[in-house]
């Protein structure tokens, strides 16, 4: 037990005092707010000033509610909505599509309309001068409203960049608005009335408590916390795999041999590493926490309520991943003798987890599904799949904690089983070890 | 014949790998106090043989006694181990490293440090104590390394190839090291392919060759059983008594000398009696010892 201790220090201790910890732990959030959050500001970003539009009205009605509603935005004021927050940038993976969107339209929605006339001219004489425009940088598109528009015609929008998705849904929606509006006021229907009726609805979701809860940061938490698990058991599995590949590569197992037996010597060097997980986890925790008490207070972000249990169930399944994972990543280490070695033997298990994270997009839908069921039964899916049931629809008690107990049961055999192999596998050197001869270690220590 | 108890016994213990065997049937006995020598070629079997006994890996069959009981994970704490590879971890601090190995032999806190400070002063590496292990030469290292293996006081100590990438003055430091730890009555086992450092150092020896043991006992007794009555010379004059077939068998040149092999039962003092009365003058007279790397060359043949 003493030795345990020893070694989980160790690995503790040494990874710990590294810059590269120091450095992750720090980087971490930033990185991961910055892959979320830059590119859909970026994306949203219209740098160089408003739209300029021009429009071609050959209905010769449509310019003017064309205009109105590309100038003030899709959505009118409206009395019942509480006029929104100023649009914050989306935060982590929990950010709602919705909110990406926002901040797509918050930075470019500004639009220059300008109406152009067709006079005496053709439409195509018209078109040939706007093109040049365009090429001029002197506007950024323009749109034509044919005549038969009301009837089933299709307005036309040329745009000098065709990617920019959010200019053609905002010109798409204002024309679709203009034309409804016209058309019922041309059947007779007053202003005022067409007015009222198309005010949107406000779609009101509420959880299991009654409260209000969002569906979109729902999917969005359960979908982050799946990549999340995903990506750290990969990055601590890896870290395990450098571990024993250097105790392979330097020798020093044989002394490590010489003195304890190989499964606590394992079970210290993962549970050190789990130790550092933790520790950085830890740290991101209390950061978030520290962050969203100062949101709460006054700042207009507002990240999806999360209860604690979640962030327990979170560390323990995080932990049954970890440790299944590592330990298939240890065994794979003893086997080979570089890094790209390594990477390539773990692959199938790699996949695996692959396969639970993309199980979860299904079990989202239908968490209680018999699928969802047995998936976060099984314990290479459990880590992620029970994980985002719990999320999306708390499966009863009973069957979060079986999943536990299959998981950390599968963790102790696999590692029992797995520091047989290691203990072979570490004292061969300068070659690849094949899978006939892994069994034969099994059976001979 | 020596009274004490062995501390190491192997009993008939053999060893394969697949079809390949790398040691079969090896029994030999290592007393305390003594310095015992585990020579051969590289490749022989002399590592699996020591992977056994510090019992990283079990044989096949036969049984490991140490200090009069079976092997087991808890009596590896009474075992000191330098393997052939060395390994440190590289960006751990000297103190800290030896800090460590000393845990996983049990040895923690004060007593530890204690020891951990003494050893680094005898080995002149007290400076390097907080240094990182990468910074220091290989023969620094090496000594490190040693440490590892002494620091909780093993009844038994295991040098795989100690001498490797040393300068001469470390080899000296090292050699009095091990002869000292002999004196305190440790057991040490030295493996070693280099027969001349093997022939300075060790009281007994054991030679094996492709799995097999081909020779175990004591230097001194073998040396004497291997010697080939043969004496070195180099004089000035007459040599027509060196024509005697009565007395001597064969002659050759070797360097400046002229070994002269003796007929079995031939005593070198009559040869020098002879020779003095003939009136040469002699610069050399010296029996010729067999060398360790002579008798294993010799024992090899024999059983090839």
């Amino acid at each position: 037990m003493k030795k345990l201790f020893a070694v989980v220090k160790r690995e503790y201790v040494q990874r710990v005092r590294t810059k590269f910890f120091v450095i992750a732990t720090i980087l971490g959030p930033v990185l991961m707010g910055a892959f979320t959050v830059v590119p859909a500001l970026m994306f949203g970003m219209k740098s160089g000033g408003p739209t300029r539009v021009v429009i071609i009205d050959q209905t010769g009605k449509l310019y003017s509610r064309v205009a109105r509603e590309l100038q003030t935005g899709r959505e009118r004021p409206s009395k019942r909505e509480t006029p929104r927050p100023p649009l914050q940038p989306a935060v982590g993976p929990g950010a709602s599509r919705e909110q990406i969107k926002q901040a797509g339209r918050m930075t470019e929605a500004s639009f220059v309309i300008e109406e152009a006339h067709l006079g005496d001219r053709s439409l195509e004489e018209v078109k040939k001068d706007l093109e040049s425009r365009i090429q001029r940088h002197d506007i950024d598109g323009y749109v034509i409203l044919p005549p038969d528009l009301l009837k089933d015609g299709r307005p036309e929008f040329r745009a000098r960049n065709a990617a920019d998705v959010f200019t053609r849904e905002n010109v798409e929606n204002a024309i679709g608005k203009a034309v409804r509006s016209q058309r019922l006021v041309d059947a007779g229907i007053k202003e005022e009335a067409v007015q009222q009726a198309s005010e949107p609805v406000d779609l009101k979701s509420v959880g299991e408590t009654g409260q209000e809860s969002k569906g979109e940061a729902g999917f969005f938490l359960a979908l982050g916390m799946g990549i999340w698990i995903y990506m750290s058991v990969l990055l601590y599995g890896q870290v395990v795999l450098g571990a024993v590949i250097e105790e392979k590569e330097t020798r020093i197992a044989e002394i490590l041999f010489s003195s304890m037996r190989s499964f606590p010597l394992m079970m210290g060097k993962l549970i050190g590493v789990s130790l550092v997980a933790l520790t950085q986890m830890g740290i991101w925790g209390a950061a978030f926490l520290a962050f969203s008490a100062w949101a709460a207070g006054g700042s207009s972000i507002n990240l999806p309520h999360v209860a604690p249990i979640v962030f327990v169930y979170l560390g323990m399944f995080f932990l049954m991943g970890y440790f299944i994972y590592s330990t298939v990543y240890a065994v794979v280490g003893s086997m080979v003798t570089t890094t790209q070695e390594g990477g390539q033997l773990a692959m199938p298990v790699v996949l695996m987890l692959v396969a639970g994270f993309f199980l979860s997009f299904n079990i989202i839908r239908n968490p209680n599904s018999t699928l969802a069921f047995w998936a976060s039964m099984f314990p290479f899916f459990a880590p992620i799949t029970m994980l985002v049931r719990i999320v999306t629809e708390t499966p009863p008690l009973w069957q979060i904690l079986l999943s536990l107990v299959i998981g950390f049961a599968t963790a102790i055999g696999l590692i029992w089983l797995a520091s047989r192999i290691y203990r072979v596998g570490m004292l061969m050197t300068g070659k690849k070890a094949t899978i006939p001869e892994v069994m034969r270690w099994i059976r001979q220590s | 014949m020596d009274e004490s108890k062995p501390t190491l016994v192997l009993n008939h213990i053999s060893k394969t790998f697949g079809d390949f065997t790398a040691v079969s049937d090896l029994s030999l006995q290592v007393k305390p106090g003594r310095v015992f020598g585990l020579i051969g070629p590289n490749g022989a079997g002399k590592t699996t043989t020591i992977r056994m006994i510090v019992n990283i890996m079990v044989p096949d069959t036969g049984s490991i006694e140490l200090l009069g009981q079976r092997m087991t994970n808890a009596l590896q704490d009474r075992i000191g181990y330098l393997p052939e590879e060395r390994g440190l971890y590289k960006k751990m601090k000297v103190g800290e490293q030896l800090r460590f190995f000393a845990e996983l032999k049990d040895v923690t806190g004060k007593e530890a440090d204690a020891r951990i400070d003494k050893w680094l002063a005898k080995l002149q590496l007290s400076d390097w104590k907080e240094k990182r292990t990468k910074e220091l030469s290989k023969g620094m290292q090496q000594k490190v390394q040693f440490i590892t293996s002494v620091i909780h006081d093993p009844d038994l100590l295991i040098l795989d190839e100690p001498f490797s990438g040393l300068d001469p003055v470390n080899v000296d430091i090292m050699k009095d090291t091990i002869l000292e730890l002999r004196n305190t009555n440790k057991t040490i086992i030295l493996s070693t392919h280099q027969m001349e450092i093997a022939e300075k150092l060790c009281d007994d020896v054991c030679m094996i060759n492709r799995s097999h043991k081909v020779l175990d006992g004591k230097l001194r007794e073998i040396r004497r059983s291997f010697s080939r009555n043969a004496v070195a010379l180099q004089f000035e004059g007459e040599d027509g008594l060196l024509n005697d077939p009565e007395l001597v068998a064969s002659m050759r040149r070797v360097g400046e000398d002229l070994e002269v092999l003796l007929v079995p039962g031939g005593n070198p003092q009559t040869l020098l009696k002879r020779l003095v009365e003939s009136g040469v003058v002699i610069s050399k007279f010296e029996l010729v010892e067999p060398t360790l790397h002579d008798i294993f060359i010799e024992k090899v043949r024999e059983v090839a």
